[in-house]
């Protein structure tokens, strides 16, 4: 049996003359009341007051990051960055040596938003092509090297956020076809295509859990954004997080046992990670700058994500207790 | 080009750029004119940030909370230090400096064509401006209010009285009307400044050689004299001593290469200013002004449209508007902003410094079918601070939707009017002047 601090019966073992570690009895109840929010808030304050964790920069360059990708195998990070004015995707090692630029943007097109097949051999992403004044986007497929590009989802409307199950069975993407940002899921070709979301609000950010079963994604359903998950086929859709502030960009770590996602509910955007039921939340980065679009690494002890905190928008690492 | 930073071992400009500014300032003349402006205005120098494209009002300083779902959008709105006002959730640092800030919510404008509501933003008036048909709209197009305030404020400064950092505004490959001197004429057109992220360096478009201006041919002191005589020639007033002497004063003052020079700022500001071209451009503009610009544009983009829809990052957000918000626009923004208050209140100039940001016009309450929010100009919304105005007050009211305003609608000219008002322009000043307009000053916004 455990007793609370000051509580009737909490009798210390070794006598009664020997006052052990939380027997009050013998204080004012003042001072009682004034231990008892000590020893409430104290974690609460050294909390606050905990340095932010360390973390190593892998980029310097302080161009516009964002959509951070680990690949499967570990080896390099996919990105969507803007250089000397122009969106494109580039990869690096996960060291943060050989910048390369995925794919040299055709003319009047942009590419964003990618995402690794589970193999590796393959990036799913939006293609941008310039139309006048406005874009079309559509879906398309290249190798990692750079090569055999491929269209898989065509421009119907505005195409975005591709992301393969864990099996490579399935795709997962964004679309307004149906008027307003939905959730779709269709054959690796582009085939079979299905509506998983059926909402007035905009859904987004798909992230898939690593056994395949689960959907992420972040919501404005209920008023703003929050994270949600869902099963693969669309029902079963939870909400997992409710607060007035952001909740966006959620990412499974490679046990399926946790989600990291960013929210502005300090305001600033910062990593938070919480258990798959929306339980045990937690601010990894503590820091105020904003830090965004986490990706784990394959072997979950990793996190990288963008940050502005030295200024530009920059490439870092944090390592995982 | 002449390039700004990086290098900063020299004492003074070559003489290669010393010809290359004798070509500007052809280019960029800022020849004396006398100051009528009240000495007495509580705005000494005018800052406008101009977010060309057209941010979302619900999005930003008019949000909705209430409305329907595909009107107000999945963002928040959250309180302010201003008891009882709100603003979008994405602007937390703003929310926290709102008793700095004047927040106008009744703005409205006369077309949703970017080429025209551009004109009619940045000079008051849409005459002259031209849409996306090609077609100039009848009227000459008045003198853009930087022109307007140098040339009410030009007291033979040693800098040019109109500065603008950013590229030159497009709608499509089409320049915009109304940045320039319009009928006051191309000696107040501004000096333009355009800071380059990637290079970390300030440049000068302007500088760079005429075909007539080489240094093989311009090589000595009596040569570029005379070549300024001719480039002189290509204008049609001002004094020649006068022009030359400041042409030369500019070279020659080593203040004004160092105002360029962002490297002699803490990396510490600059990065609270954030890396971004439009929060260093920022930072450039409070050194401008701080050395005694009186007034400086700093232009968010050359083109309305957003990377992703061929141009380099405007705010005309007709798809993807929620992401690009989320990711870009509103974090650069509200970062950039809130760095810019602190600093210009710091130096003790944001008193006198009147900081106006806004765009040509709003966005659609309703959500499109891009996620997006298209051309709106019934309604939409301007930050203002410094220079007289109370902080911490609400200017008009819009409707449910923020469709149209209820109370207190203003217009482009109003605004011009109400720059006039708070450098202490008199209306005789401004008649005799040429730049009167028939708009009236929003005194609600100050003290």
């Amino acid at each position: 049996m455990t007793h609370r601090l000051g509580e009737p019966g909490a009798s210390a073992p070794g006598g009664p003359c020997r006052r052990q570690k939380g027997d009050l009895r013998g204080l004012t109840p003042p001072a009682r009341l004034a231990v008892y929010l000590v020893a409430a808030l104290l974690p609460w304050a050294l909390r606050a007051d905990d340095p932010p964790p360390a973390v190593k920069r892998l980029t310097t360059d302080g161009s516009f990051k964002q959509h951070l990708a680990w690949s499967p195998d570990g080896s390099r990070l996919l990105f969507t960055r803007i250089h000397q004015g122009r969106m494109a995707l580039w990869t690096m090692a996960a060291d943060g040596s050989d910048l390369k630029l995925l794919l040299e943007p055709p003319a009047n097109s942009v590419q964003f938003d990618g995402s690794w097949s589970p193999d590796g051999k393959r990036i799913v992403f939006v293609f941008d092509q310039f139309e006048g004044t406005d874009g079309k986007l559509r879906i398309e497929s290249i190798a990692a090297d750079g090569s055999d590009r491929k269209e898989v989802i065509p421009h119907k409307a505005f195409e975005e956020s591709p992301r393969l199950s864990p099996d490579g069975k399935r795709l997962v993407w964004v679309s307004t076809r149906d008027g307003n940002q939905e959730l779709y899921s269709a054959d690796p070709a582009g085939k079979g295509i299905k509506r998983l979301t059926s909402e007035a609000a905009p859904d987004n950010a798909p992230a898939w859990s690593p056994d395949g079963k689960r959907l992420a994604f972040s919501s404005g359903r209920h008023g703003n954004f929050e994270i949600h998950a869902m099963n693969a086929d669309g029902t079963d859709v939870r909400r997992l997080t409710n607060h007035p502030a952001l909740d966006y960009w959620p990412t499974w770590s490679p046990d399926g046992k946790w989600l990291v996602f960013t929210s502005n509910r300090d305001g600033n955007y910062e990593l938070y990670r919480m258990r798959p039921d929306g339980s045990d939340l937690t601010n990894l980065t503590r820091q105020p700058a904003n830090d965004n679009f986490a990706t784990f690494s394959p072997d979950g002890k990793r996190l990288a994500f963008v940050s502005n905190r030295d200024g530009g928008s920059d490439v870092y690492v944090l390592t995982l207790e | 080009m002449l390039l700004v930073g990086q290098q900063r071992c020299r004492t003074g400009p070559t003489r290669r750029e010393i010809l290359q500014v004798g070509a500007a300032t052809a280019l960029g003349l800022w020849l004396g004119a006398p100051a009528v402006a009240s000495s007495s205005a509580p705005a000494k120098r005018v800052l406008l940030l101009w977010l060309w494209g057209g941010p979302a009002q619900l999005d930003t300083w008019d949000p909705k909370p209430d409305a329907p779902l595909d009107i107000r959008g999945p963002f928040s709105a959250i309180p302010t230090k201003v008891t009882g006002v709100r603003v979008g959730e994405l602007f937390p640092k703003v929310a926290a400096r709102l008793d700095r800030v004047a927040i106008l919510r009744s703005l409205r404008t006369s077309s949703n064509d970017h080429g025209v509501a551009g004109t009619a933003g940045l000079t008051g008036s849409a005459a002259g401006g031209v849409g996306l048909n090609g077609k100039p709209l009848p009227g000459v197009a008045r003198p853009a209010l930087g022109s307007v305030v140098a040339r009410l404020q030009n007291a033979r400064a040693k800098f040019p009285p109109f500065m603008v950092v950013g590229g030159k505004l497009h709608q499509g490959k089409k320049a915009i009307i109304g940045e320039g001197g319009g009928t006051l004429g191309g000696l107040y057109d501004p000096f333009r400044l355009v800071y380059d992220p990637a290079e970390g360096k300030t440049k000068i478009p302007a500088l760079e050689l005429d075909k007539g201006l080489t240094p093989e041919r311009l090589d000595d002191r009596q040569r570029l004299l005379a070549a300024m005589d001719d480039l002189r020639r290509t204008v049609d007033r001002g004094p020649l001593g006068e022009y030359r002497q400041q042409g030369f004063d500019l070279l020659t003052n080593p203040s004004a290469w160092k105002m360029f020079d962002l490297a002699s700022e803490s990396p510490g500001l600059r990065d609270r200013y954030g890396r971004t071209r439009f929060g260093q451009s920022c930072l450039l503009a409070r050194r401008l002004l701080e050395h005694g610009v009186p007034f400086v544009q700093v232009n968010w983009s050359d083109h309305v449209e957003a990377e992703e829809d061929a141009g380099d990052g405007g705010w005309d957000h007709h798809y993807r508007n929620f992401q690009l918000m989320q990711d870009r626009h509103a974090c650069w923004l509200d970062q950039t902003y809130a760095a810019l208050l602190d600093d210009l209140h710091d130096r003790g100039l944001l008193a006198s410094t009147l900081v106006i940001a806004v765009g040509e016009f709003g966005r659609t309450p309703k959500i499109n079918d891009k996620a997006g929010r298209d051309h709106w100009e019934h309604c939409y919304s301007a930050l203002l601070a410094g220079g007289g105005v109370q902080g911490g007050r609400v200017v008009g009211s819009s409707d449910k939707q923020a469709a149209h305003p209820v109370d207190t609608p203003v217009t482009p000219m109003d605004l011009v009017a109400t720059v006039q008002h708070a450098i202490g322009a008199t209306s005789e000043a401004v008649q005799t002047l040429g730049v009167a307009t028939t708009g009236r000053a929003i005194t609600e916004l100050f003290a």
